[in-house]
């Protein structure tokens, strides 16, 4: 099988129709102004001019799913029994994400480690992350707010994805990452696309050094840990935050869910949704308690949860894919990555000076 | 230079208040963000320009026990005065900078006419036009074109209530009829296509609630009926029947008190015109029960009253 | 009894404690025919009916929403209905704009002692929900 092809611009639409026949294909289309990833059907428009307002995520996570029907089923003999029939569905189809960024592909590998490099897989996830396959475009520009390069991506960067393509002038050029992503490869629609790929891999070089970094060439931000632990930091910087769900549910990374029941007579349903840390219902106890009560209490769960949690859970690597979009459709403009590099001491200034010293005691993740 | 204006006036107000709300640069030069400044060092950041979109006023009854300075356009201001109608904040407690407004700029329009390119570069003239630089050249564009639409039927450029006015007063020559006309249009279009428009909208909702939390008439924010499990008003299924109902609480919760700020809808990630509804209900409000939201401090909303007898009310028939 | 037997429709009414409860009662007692469209929900008083009890019926699989309290100026509260009235109007002005008929909802007064005014109320309503069909004839309806 061909490891590289090469698709004409005037039959990308067709490849597209053609990933559809048997699979559930998931790609960018526009809606008025907005991008969104939805199932394709021939009434959608494909736009990848640029990123989707929303990741892919909800292909393989999707917002809300079943975990299982339940009913009650009372004995007719004895009025007081009652048994559950419970059905759960784990078959799930063959899905294509097609148009996903590097940054959106790069956060599938986040959620690997969580729900199915585990003891006990997760039968959801990993059911539909098996039938998945996901063809990413590079990026040529960065969108306002994109930092991939700092926390260890690039717009050409292939790990998570199984087929890369590559805009070049006249038209796709497309590499096969994965045995998944050879069978791709195989539509009609696929030239051969040898000739292309030094245009290509030039072309991937040239983006790379356009996207901003804002920790530095290391790509480990060092967090310093008393910043990080003092109220005052997060009080002064995080005043703004309206506390919504904006960065969590467009966050590619983001994979904390809520489990409720949904019940009515004798039927009901489990169902499995997104939360997220911004939420005040995520932390709230039973007894009323709430210990994460305040909006900047929240917003340094996530930085933690992305930056040092995660990372010493997991080898250092960064929760975060720097796509970006926390800080585009953030509604006041709150910078996670300016946060991070305040945090990382970089900017001595914070809380009017009198941290000084904390700012010089950091902590490097990748020793713990 | 009216940045130099405000911060001599902010620095005026500084030493009797625990926090001044203002504006300073955001993450790129086409966003501007809030800032919460406790220091006079920090005034130097503050920044002034038809970037400056955010309804900072929203922060205020969450600041309730604290002596605030805070900046308002003339839209911003109708929010103070609904907080009064409401008994939300102290009056006292909150110093009021006023700005004369000819319009800010809806950053998504700019966005949409430059491909959504990062921006390098944004430079505003007298005149009010606005020149966004990319790597692909530069854009000037009049106000006009790239206000959000609440700005172009504005009748309220100076604020209604203010304690230092920065600037001179402007003066609005458009009528209340120009402000819902867009509604008036809507309502003329056949009921099938209202229902499938609306399906249509709110169906890209996700739920992040940023329209809730940017609302500065929501007040109940962390005890929201759309998320309790008691009372358990919809459930977390992501189907349109939920996301509708929740679009129908935050509009109705809001009825004879949306101040029209527009913040639900300019901070929607989904471009879901959520300010639409409420801008019915407003229009009706008035037609029933003469009442607009935030223009006069003594008023009382019309859901907290009724009268014996209500002229504008016809017993409906069968 | 149905307008048409196989195709009875959804009709949800809520209906005050003292006056219109009272006078669906006395339309049983004194055994008027009425269509069974209707499922009752007793609230205290009209002033109880949040505007959102009648969109949540709506969205979920209602085609009709019918609201009846106490007559003005004989709340058993004395003002209930006064605020209900106003919240009523304004919803009844907003379905539209939604794109739900306005006629799926009604709200009116009836008193303990009309029975037949409640007769007549209940058969009408259902007769014009009826006419306009169902609401959900396509549409996910979720439990």
């Amino acid at each position: 099988m061909a490891e590289t092809g090469f698709i004409q611009k005037e039959k990308l639409n067709d490849f597209i129709k053609e990933l559809s026949k048997d699979a559930v294909v998931y790609a960018p289309c526009l809606e008025g102004d907005t991008v969104l990833f939805k199932a394709f059907d021939a009434d959608k428009t494909v736009c990848l001019d640029r990123p989707a307002n929303n990741p892919p995520k909800l292909a393989i996570f999707p917002q809300s799913e079943t975990l299982f029907n339940f009913t009650y089923i009372k004995d007719t003999e004895d009025p007081k029994k009652m048994s559950v029939e419970i059905k759960a569905n784990t078959e799930f189809p063959k899905a294509v994400i097609f148009g996903s960024r590097p940054c959106d592909a790069n956060g599938f590998l986040i959620y690997d480690r969580v729900y199915i490099d585990t003891n006990t897989p997760d039968p959801y996830y990993m059911g539909r992350r098996e039938k998945t396959t996901i063809v990413t475009l590079c990026c040529n520009a960065p969108s306002p707010g994109c930092f991939c390069v700092a926390v260890g991506g690039g717009p050409a960067n292939n790990e998570g994805s199984d087929v890369l393509i590559t805009e070049l002038e006249k038209g796709y050029f497309v590499e096969a990452v994965t045995e998944k992503g050879k069978a791709v490869l195989n539509a009609p629609q696929v030239e051969s696309g040898a000739s292309y790929a030094d245009e290509a891999h030039k072309k991937q070089l040239e983006s790379e050094k356009l996207v901003k970094n804002p920790f530095g060439k290391d790509c480990q931000p060092e967090i310093s840990m008393s910043l990080f632990d003092s109220d005052e930091f997060w009080e002064k910087y995080l005043s703004k935050c309206l506390s919504c769900g904006a960065c969590t549910y467009l966050c590619p990374t983001c994979y904390c869910f809520n489990i409720t029941d949904e019940q009515m007579l004798n039927n009901g349903e489990r169902i499995r949704s997104w939360d997220g840390c911004m939420f005040p219902h995520f932390t709230l106890e039973g007894s009323g308690h709430n210990p994460r009560p305040t909006k900047f209490k929240r917003f340094r769960n996530r930085v933690g949860h992305k930056f040092v949690y995660y990372p010493e859970k997991y080898n250092g690597v960064i929760a975060c894919c720097g796509c970006g979009r926390c800080i585009r459709y953030c509604p006041v403009s709150v910078d996670i990555s300016e946060v991070v590099s305040y945090l990382r001491g970089s900017q001595p200034d914070v809380s009017s000076g009198t941290k000084e010293n904390a700012v010089t005691d950091t902590v490097k993740q990748e020793q713990k | 230079m009216i940045s130099q204006k405000l911060q001599d006036a902010i620095a005026g107000v500084s030493d009797k208040v625990d926090v001044v709300i203002a504006y300073q640069q955001g993450f790129d030069k086409l966003h501007a963000t809030p800032c919460f400044m406790t220091t006079p060092e920090e005034i130097k950041n503050v920044i002034w320009n038809p970037l400056c979109v955010h309804n900072l006023t929203s922060y205020l009854p969450s600041l309730k026990k604290k002596k605030v300075a805070v900046l308002a356009k003339g839209c911003d201001s109708r929010t103070i005065l609904q907080f009064i109608q409401e008994g939300l904040i102290n009056r006292e407690n909150v110093t009021i900078i006023g700005i004369p407004c000819s319009g800010v700029i809806s950053v998504n329009k700019i966005l949409q006419a430059i491909n959504h390119e990062p921006v390098e570069d944004v430079s505003f003239d007298e005149k009010g036009n606005i020149t966004v630089k990319t790597s692909k050249g530069e854009k000037t564009f009049s106000l006009q074109d790239v206000c959000p639409d609440k700005c172009k039927t504005c009748r309220f450029p100076t604020p209604i209530v203010y304690d230092v006015l920065v600037g001179d007063p402007i003066e609005s020559n458009k009528t209340y009829d120009d402000a819902y006309a867009d509604i008036k249009e809507f309502e003329n279009k056949p009921i099938e296509e209202r229902l499938k428009y609306w399906e249509g909208e709110f169906d890209r909702c996700i739920r992040c609630y940023a329209c809730r939390n940017a609302c500065p008439m929501c007040v109940c924010q962390d005890s929201c009926i759309a998320e309790t499990r008691d009372p358990h008003w919809i459930s977390q299924r992501a189907t349109l029947s939920e996301k509708f109902m929740f679009h129908m609480i935050h509009a109705l919760h809001l009825a004879g008190r949306c101040v029209e700020c527009g913040e639900c809808e300019r901070v929607c990630p989904m471009n879901i015109p959520v300010n639409k509804l409420k801008r019915k209900i407003n229009l009706d409000m008035k037609e029933l029960y003469n009442y607009e939201p935030g223009v006069t401090p003594e008023d009382k909303p019309p859901m907290y009253t009724f009268n014996v007898d209500e002229v504008t009310i016809k017993e409906h028939k069968i | 009894m149905p307008e048409i037997a196989s195709q009875e429709l959804r009709v949800v009414g809520f209906l005050c404690n003292w006056c219109s409860y009272g006078g669906a009662d006395t339309a049983g007692v004194s055994r008027f025919k009425q269509p069974t469209d209707l499922r009752i929900i007793r609230v205290p008083c009209s002033g109880r009916v949040d505007p959102l009890f009648v969109v949540k019926a709506l969205l979920n699989g209602a085609d009709g929403v019918l609201v009846s309290g106490c007559h003005p100026r004989d709340c058993h509260y004395s003002d209930g209905n006064f605020y209900a009235r106003r919240r009523l109007e304004m919803l009844k002005k907003l379905l539209p704009f939604l794109g739900i008929e306005e006629k799926r909802f009604h709200y009116t007064w009836v008193s303990a002692s009309e029975g037949a005014r409640w007769q007549q109320t209940v058969t009408d309503f259902t007769k014009r929900i009826h006419e306009l069909g169902p609401l959900h004839a396509k549409k996910e309806v979720t439990p």
